[in-house]
């Protein structure tokens, strides 16, 4: 029995290139919807960033393009040619929803804009994705992670006080655009089943950043003051370091218990939640030597239970071995005819109904390019001229 | 719920939550930004720790720095992220609490919670309960860790979900420490994520009228914001390592100092023609065929002193005046942002990202705007944060059809109300 797909009645064509708007079709595939990726003839640029198996670089074995990519059907398009804007409009003429990464004008150049999709269908939802949105004097501007990071107030409060802010591992501010994309869309839906029509929907990945940083925003509004570099300590335990936060004087006592002092608990000046605020680095001496007889492990089950707060710092070696995440069954494995079996995140969460799951490995370039163009009716004479013209 | 002139997306979905501090509660804001009914119920035996206690904690930030005689009503972290909700308090270790509780679950679509995995069996409110009064609910759980597992009771926050997802093992300078960042991140990505599954179970009920539960793991959402460095690890073997702002695939990349009291500038250059088109405007157009940066392989051997002539030419100007050179060549550049600048920036201010929400006790103050414009609907944000309890009466009475005598007796037992006892 082919299982419950809750986005099963949508179909979605992804013309983006980049993470962002990846990430966006990618929760639509991942919960059934039929996603058609198209990728220019020479690839999508995520094919470029790897990882690759073994470190050898081919662009159908990119562990990114791999992981944003499964699930969802490939066909190329070069949006350069005459020919292949007009499959491209055939396309968007059949899709619930639309992904684009293009600034304000370029959809419209090519005749495929939002007004003229609109007039052969007016139930499409149009997702734009870009660094700073379709309006506002920045909107040509050029961006990257490290660029969208510093420009969203992200950055500044990452690393030591003394040294460069330093930018989160990965590219977080395109996944945070790529899930307001979903977002605007998901809700532009819900929308359209009172009304039959679809909307535009606009996405700033600079905003979509910032939207995320709201409460440090807020918080200098109040006090006119931005916050500095700066973060909660890590203490060096026997084999790595971990996060302790002693929130509660309950906890406190029951730490102490753990570590064989309970006298400790009961000195003064660590005896409200506010005076071990006000002490931290006397409280951080004081705790070292007691860590250091610890492995992050033994402390974390031996005072987690006891409702402290702690964690970890686990590294990714350490990661894809979590018992936890074992028993959850987190990492998913996908196993890709180019690349082979790869390890990768699962599920961002669990519906009980309407589950998460890998269906079909991301198509390589130009998979699907017979099975889609065949659907919009072309006849295998009409395909080998696409073909021959480089318009595919 | 009939006005016809409210054409926000989901004014027609009603949520009772229990979310609070940030992941959760960001979930539960985009809800309100879209225009649902949330009712946030706290316990006055167990405000929102975001509201910052009371009295005060040392670490609230409240309007000019003045907690106020309310000071659970002012402070920034809750009022950032409880915009447009309603807040009625409930201590649902009352009988007459719980009834209430369950009435408003079954008028409800949703119900969303971000407590550790033993709460809400705790207080008897699993599934199945819910689903006894409301077949077609939707329960959004997101405990730090998740419903199952060994760790499905261990709290969690922020500085604990960001060491154990690999991220802060990750974060640092090249041969230091790891770091935490700088602010719980995880907790807005998490947030979003939560409301992804709500929609796409609000998408589900509607073709088929069925509910769910959703059991989101906020380790596990944050794991997947380094897709990257995990499969580097399970495709090659090799353990990835902390490289500050260093990248494959760029260079220069980094921060670099500008004039000013602690101003950097982000710089960016992605191909040769980038390379060359940066040279022109730093004035050493002879760099771009120089052998030590003549090429991107060439460029990282010799990165210490690519940042050092980079830094050199920016240390005595305006990042503003930096990024708009740059960027006048098509060279990623912009500004390293601090939060209060944020409301001054040309962009965000020219879209008018920022929209200005008034509540009695703290004037009128700009707040963060949804990260999603929909075409048709106004993008307004649905109203002030709630003051504590403050539509407690409200929802008692005109949703609940609760007497006055009933909600009085209600507030003199200390059910409900919108004082809580001093910590």
């Amino acid at each position: 029995m082919t299982p419950n797909r809750a986005l099963s009645d949508l179909r979605v064509v992804d013309l983006s290139n980049g993470i962002a708007g990846a990430f966006c079709s990618k929760l639509f595939a991942d919960f059934g919807a039929d996603v058609i990726k198209a990728e220019p003839p020479s690839g999508d640029p995520t094919r470029s960033l790897g990882p690759f198996p073994d470190g050898a670089s081919d662009p159908n074995a990119s562990g990114m393009f791999i992981y944003l990519n499964a699930n969802k059907r490939g066909v190329t398009l070069e949006l350069k040619s005459e020919r292949g804007r007009s499959v491209a409009a055939d396309l968007m003429a059949k899709a619930d929803v639309i992904v684009d990464s293009f600034v304000l004008g370029t959809m419209e150049r090519m005749g495929l804009g939002y007004d003229t999709i609109q007039k052969t269908n007016p139930a499409a939802i149009m997702v734009s994705i870009t660094p700073f949105g379709q309006t506002g004097p920045w909107r040509d501007w050029q961006a990257t992670e490290l660029v969208e990071y510093a420009a969203s107030g992200l950055s500044y409060v990452n690393g030591s006080p003394d040294r460069e802010p330093l930018k989160e591992p990965g590219f977080e501010s395109s996944y945070q655009a790529g899930a307001s994309g979903f977002l605007g869309a998901m809700t532009a839906l819900a929308r359209r089943d009172f009304t039959g029509r679809g909307q535009r929907v606009e996405i700033s990945i600079q905003e979509a950043a910032a939207a995320t940083f709201a409460p440090q925003f807020l918080g200098a509004m109040h006090s006119g003051e931005s916050p500095g570099r700066g973060s909660t300590p890590l203490l060096p335990c026997k084999d790595g370091y971990v996060s302790l936060n002693v929130r509660h004087d309950a906890t406190w006592e029951y730490m102490w218990l753990f570590f064989d002092a309970p006298e400790i608990a009961q000195d003064t000046r660590f005896a409200t939640a506010a005076e071990r605020r006000r002490r931290a680095d006397e409280l951080e001496e004081l705790l070292l030597p007691y860590l250091a007889k610890y492995t992050m492990e033994e402390l974390f089950h031996g005072l987690a239970p006891l409702r402290l707060l702690i964690g970890m710092t686990l590294a990714v070696e350490q990661l894809v071995d979590d018992p936890h995440l074992r028993e959850r069954g987190f990492f998913a494995s996908s196993p890709h005819p180019t690349a082979g079996e790869i390890v990768m995140p699962g599920a961002p969460f669990r519906m009980s109904e309407t589950p998460w799951s890998f269906d079909s490995p991301a198509p390589t370039i130009g998979q699907h390019n017979d099975e889609i163009f065949a659907e919009l009716g072309l006849n295998p004479g009409e395909l080998a001229r696409l073909r021959e013209e480089g318009d595919v | 719920m009939s006005d016809m002139s409210d054409i926000r997306p989901l004014r027609h979905i009603r949520a009772t939550v229990l979310t609070q501090a940030w992941a959760g509660a960001f979930t539960t804001r985009l809800l309100a930004d879209m225009g649902a009914e949330v009712i946030q119920v706290e316990s006055l035996n167990r405000i929102d720790p975001w509201r910052g206690g009371y009295p005060p904690r040392l670490s609230g930030t409240y309007p000019n720095r003045d907690p106020g005689e309310r000071p659970f009503d002012r402070n920034a972290a809750f009022n950032s992220v409880n915009t447009g909700k309603k807040a009625i308090t409930l201590d649902l270790n009352h009988s007459e609490a719980m009834d209430a509780f369950l009435e408003l679950v079954s008028i409800s679509d949703i119900v969303a919670e971000n407590f550790s995995g033993r709460v809400l069996p705790n207080l008897g409110l699993e599934y199945p309960v819910l689903r006894s009064v409301n077949p077609g609910v939707i329960l959004l759980r997101m405990p730090a860790y998740g419903v199952s597992g060994p760790y499905a009771n261990y709290m969690g926050n922020g500085g604990t979900i960001e060491p154990m997802s690999g991220i802060t093992s990750l974060l640092g300078y090249e041969g230091g420490p790891p770091m935490n960042s700088g602010v719980m991140h995880t907790d807005p990505f998490a947030g979003l994520m939560g409301m992804a599954g709500l929609m796409i179970a609000l998408h589900h009920r509607a073709r088929t009228g069925r509910g769910q539960e959703i059991d989101l793991s906020q380790q596990e959402t944050s794991i997947s914001l380094i897709p990257d460095h995990i499969m580097a690890y399970t495709m090659t073997g090799k353990a990835p390592q902390r490289r500050g702002n260093l990248s494959d695939h760029m260079a220069p990349h980094n921060n670099y100092r500008c004039k000013g009291d602690d101003s950097w500038v982000a710089i960016t250059v992605r191909s040769e023609e980038e390379w060359k088109r940066f040279c022109a405007v730093i004035g050493k157009s002879e760099l771009a065929s120089d052998p030590r940066f003549h090429d991107l392989s060439a460029r990282l051997d010799n990165i210490e002193e690519l940042d050092r002539i980079v830094s050199e030419w920016t240390r005595n100007k305006d990042a503003y005046d930096v990024a708009n050179s740059l960027q006048s060549q098509s060279v990623p550049s912009a500004p390293v942002l601090k939060a209060a600048e944020l409301l001054h920036n040309p962009q965000l201010k020219a879209r008018g990202f920022f929209q200005t929400l008034e509540r009695e006790d703290t004037g009128p103050l700009p707040y963060a705007g949804p990260a999603w414009r929909l075409s048709e609907t106004p993008g307004k944000l649905g109203g002030p944060p709630p003051g504590l309890g403050q539509h407690s009466e409200e929802v008692l009475r005109d949703l609940l059809g609760m007497s006055q005598s009933a909600i009085d007796d209600l507030v003199q037992r200390a059910i409900t109300g919108d004082t809580p006892p001093t910590d």
